[in-house]
């Protein structure tokens, strides 16, 4: 079987993708500071936002419909590889909300419940990193290596989120204080 | 699995969260000087919790510039290709 120079190049370079993928096994946080990556967000963004516009007319609403499409779109931009991205992907937001005044009902029950008089309390390491683990998404009950490399690319990723974001708004107020689009013909 | 409590070491975690030192803000000004792994995961903690506040002032902010927004695909281009330099 005869396979031209071309197709033997592209097979091969379909292999390096494949083993570099294979050997990829933690998520590069680096990429979150690429320039391609957050314009790359940034046009996904505008997208999800014209969508937003056209669904949510009420005030309150669309700043949360806002806020819900930038943190779909961002972990979208993770593609799959963290758990963070994964759970945000995964979560609805109803079943979200009712969920946390669940959890926020049960802790208030237990804090005035349980006596402070004995120490208990388990060390200061760990309150913090349960704390942390409640920050990031989908991380409650990782290992604690685990978290930390979560941790790390969840705030890579949110800086970027940051950057794109008010870039982009900048680029809207100073379309709507009329130096915008040339009128109609 | 994650369950189970296994005891990390306390140079382990101290290794682990010296990496985390790297990505805060704060610690970069302290010029990477042995700050505590406590003081440094609740650091964490408030640098999430204020990049949080930030994207939510963000989505304020653009819910409120939207609704000047054309839907026209003419002025999505514009700003499309404001976004790509």
């Amino acid at each position: 079987m005869v396979i031209s120079n071309l197709e033997g190049e592209i097979a091969s370079k379909e292999g390096e993708r494949k083993r570099k993928r294979k050997g990829e096994v933690r998520p590069s946080q680096s990429k979150w500071r690429l320039d391609s990556e957050q314009k790359t967000y940034s046009s996904k963004l505008l997208e999800a936002l014209r969508c937003v516009r056209a669904g949510a007319p009420a005030e309150p609403s669309r700043t949360r419909a806002v806020r819900e499409a930038a943190n779909r779109a961002l972990a979208m931009a993770a593609r799959g590889q963290t758990r963070w991205s994964r759970a945000i992907l995964s979560s609805r937001t109803l079943k979200l909300t009712a969920a946390k005044r669940r959890r926020a009902a049960a802790s208030r029950l237990k804090r005035s419940g349980g006596a402070s008089q004995e120490k208990k309390r388990p060390p200061a390491i760990q309150r913090k990193a349960r704390v942390l683990g409640k920050l990031v998404p989908g991380c409650r009950q990782l290992s604690f290596p685990k978290l930390l490399e979560e941790t790390s690319d969840y705030i890579a990723a949110l800086e970027m989120q940051v950057r794109a974001m008010s870039a982009l708004s900048e680029i809207l107020s100073s379309i709507g204080s009329g130096s915008g689009a040339p009128p109609p013909a | 699995m994650s369950s189970r409590r296994s005891r990390i070491s306390e140079e382990e975690i101290n290794e682990l969260v010296s990496k985390l030192q790297s990505l805060l803000p704060e610690a970069r000004r302290r010029g990477n000087n042995r700050a505590s792994a406590t003081k440094l995961l609740k650091e964490t903690c408030s640098y999430i919790k204020s990049l949080h506040r930030e994207v939510d002032d963000l989505s304020d902010r653009l819910s409120d510039l939207m609704a000047g927004m054309d839907n026209d695909s003419a002025q999505a281009e514009i700003i499309r290709s404001l976004l790509q330099s």
